[in-house]
């Protein structure tokens, strides 16, 4: 469980980025977090990795074991030299997960385990999303923080990978905290919306969501099916 | 030429030379760092003309001046976090102030020459010594971080998520090219080293294979290119860093025309099995009147100048896992590029 509490960050002596943020997450939801470009959703997933102090209030966090995937496709460099093994070996090693096995069994999760030996620039942006997917699930985690995973993916395997996550989250109970720009995916999968709008975040549930979405966009209250 | 003591010595730091200099350029290169290598060479050059002039010996002072501005990039780095070649230059002006200012001024008594250009002649069992005891102490300090040093290279977000220690590693290696660049100046000398540390690199990456593969290949074309370049050197009676710098062009050229052409020894069968996997998987498969499989892989598999068929037969996974060996003369003669 996560609980954040009277949150505030900024950036050195800059305006606050994040503002008073209250927020509960339970274990075993899946949430996504909304908001356009330059809301703070970013500095939020970087506070829950520890790789941000709060400027003020504080955030608890009881996983132990915290997985993230990021956001990839436009900063990978597909002409580095290492194959999908040697990927999931550093990840093994640097985390000191036992086990022969681990890498096989994390690819074939993800139905990957052909792929052992390619190169990671061989591969499309949905099988580099899942073999990013299968690396972070490498430590056996409780919380799974992903950044946009549909970002740069085609639909076919957005769905793949959209249907992964949540197998992930019903069937082995794994929490999800997933960055979106994605409205649909959002929706149709979490538990819980999260919007952040100038730094403010409010919680919302998917159905309440499309309504305020609709309203504040076209002015329009309309029931949509997804 | 090995009856002489100068020689077996040279080839001997040779040897060590030719593993340490592309294991620390592999991570310099992919780290788009490449020219930190010619800055701390500079660097080392300052050194070598301090150790002369207060007469400790140049490869010693040389590896402590570099040291020392290996941890200032690094310091500096986070000062200047958009313009990280620019503290290069910075050192680079630096080391290179002190070492003209110490020749120029006339306190070193000493040829400087051997250091410049690297030298057969002159190196000792002393130097060979020094040069062991820096190599092993790297080699098992990288064998060490090999791990965490890839994973920080490739994902260094990711790295320091998982607990990775960035700084200390980023001081560490620091200090380890600095070794590098101290232990290669007899030889090589500071005028070319940076063309040892990167040369080698550049041509394995053409081959397109994994981390481990590239560095091995690095290491196999850095000991073709110091050899080939001390032998040449020895046989002609010139510098042989010069020498080197040249081989190490000239097998990358090699490599590089030899990769877009066909050649008797296809080197696109390196990659082979691998794109054959991920062939199967993809749409390239596809199934012929018989139903039987067959893989797109003409572009991939280019026969050799002499050969009129491919008679080679090879063998890959197919997606169950199951074995198969196809004779590449059934599926791939009708699609062999025309010549």
């Amino acid at each position: 469980m996560i609980h954040i509490k009277n949150m505030y960050f900024s950036y050195g002596q800059s305006s606050y980025i994040l503002k008073n943020l209250n927020f509960s997450i339970q274990d075993g939801s899946y949430i996504s977090i909304l908001g356009e470009n330059g809301s703070g959703k970013s500095t939020f997933i970087k506070l829950l990795l520890n790789l941000l102090i709060p400027t003020s209030g504080h955030i608890e966090n009881t996983f132990t074991r915290t997985a993230y995937v990021p956001q990839r496709f436009e900063s990978l460099n597909t002409q580095f030299p290492i194959t999908i093994e040697e990927i999931l070996t550093c990840y093994q090693k640097a985390r000191h997960i036992p086990g022969k096995k681990i890498i096989d069994d994390s690819l074939s999760l993800v139905k990957m385990q052909d792929y052992k030996k390619a190169l990671v620039g061989t591969l499309s942006g949905g099988q580099c999303q899942k073999i990013f997917i299968a690396r972070a699930l490498m430590g056996n985690p409780d919380l799974l923080i992903l950044d946009e995973p549909s970002n740069g993916v085609d639909i076919k395997s957005q769905n793949e990978i959209y249907q992964l996550i949540k197998n992930l989250n019903q069937e082995k109970k794994i929490t999800v905290i997933c960055v979106e720009h994605n409205l649909k995916a959002a929706i149709k999968n979490s538990t819980l919306l999260y919007h952040i709008a100038q730094g403010v975040g409010h919680i919302c549930n998917p159905q309440n969501y499309i309504r305020e979405y609709l309203i504040e966009n076209t002015g329009v209250e309309n029931y949509v099916s997804i | 030429m090995f009856q002489y003591n100068f020689m077996q010595n040279a080839f001997m730091i040779a040897i060590l030379i030719s593993i340490l200099c592309p294991l620390i350029g592999m991570f310099l290169v992919l780290k788009r760092y490449s020219m930190m290598g010619d800055t701390l060479s500079h660097a080392s050059f300052a050194g070598v003309a301090a150790g002369l002039m207060v007469h400790i010996h140049p490869i010693l002072s040389a590896f402590c001046l570099t040291s020392i501005f290996g941890v200032l990039i690094e310091i500096l780095r986070r000062h200047f976090k958009n313009y990280a070649e620019l503290i290069l230059v910075v050192i680079l002006s630096l080391s290179v102030g002190i070492a003209i200012t110490l020749i120029s001024s006339g306190l070193v008594h000493a040829n400087i020459d051997s250091f410049l250009f690297g030298s057969i002649l002159t190196v000792t069992r002393e130097d060979f010594y020094i040069v062991l005891l820096l190599s092993i102490l790297s080699l098992i300090i990288i064998s060490r971080l090999y791990h965490s040093l890839m994973f920080m290279i490739f994902d260094e977000e990711g790295a320091k998520i998982s607990g990775i220690n960035i700084k200390f590693i980023n001081y560490t290696f620091a200090v380890l090219v600095a070794a590098t660049i101290s232990v290669s100046i007899r030889i090589v000398g500071i005028l070319v080293i940076s063309s040892l540390i990167a040369l080698p690199i550049a041509t394995a990456l053409q081959l397109r294979k994994g981390f481990k593969t590239t560095l091995l290949f690095g290491i196999l074309f850095s000991f073709i290119d110091i050899i080939s370049g001390i032998t040449i050197s020895y046989w002609i009676d010139a510098a042989p860093g010069g020498v080197i710098a040249i081989m190490s062009v000239f097998v990358l050229a090699f490599v590089l025309f030899f990769q877009n052409h066909h050649f008797p020894f296809n080197i696109h069968l390196l990659n082979f099995k691998n794109m054959a996997k991920i062939n199967n998987m993809t749409a390239n498969e596809k199934r012929d009147s018989d139903g039987r499989r067959k893989f797109r892989i003409q572009s991939i598999f280019k026969p050799a100048w002499h050969q009129k068929y491919q008679t080679t037969k090879f063998t890959f996974e197919t997606s169950q896992s199951e074995q198969r060996t196809i004779n590449s003369g059934y599926s791939i003669s009708k699609s062999a590029p025309r010549r």
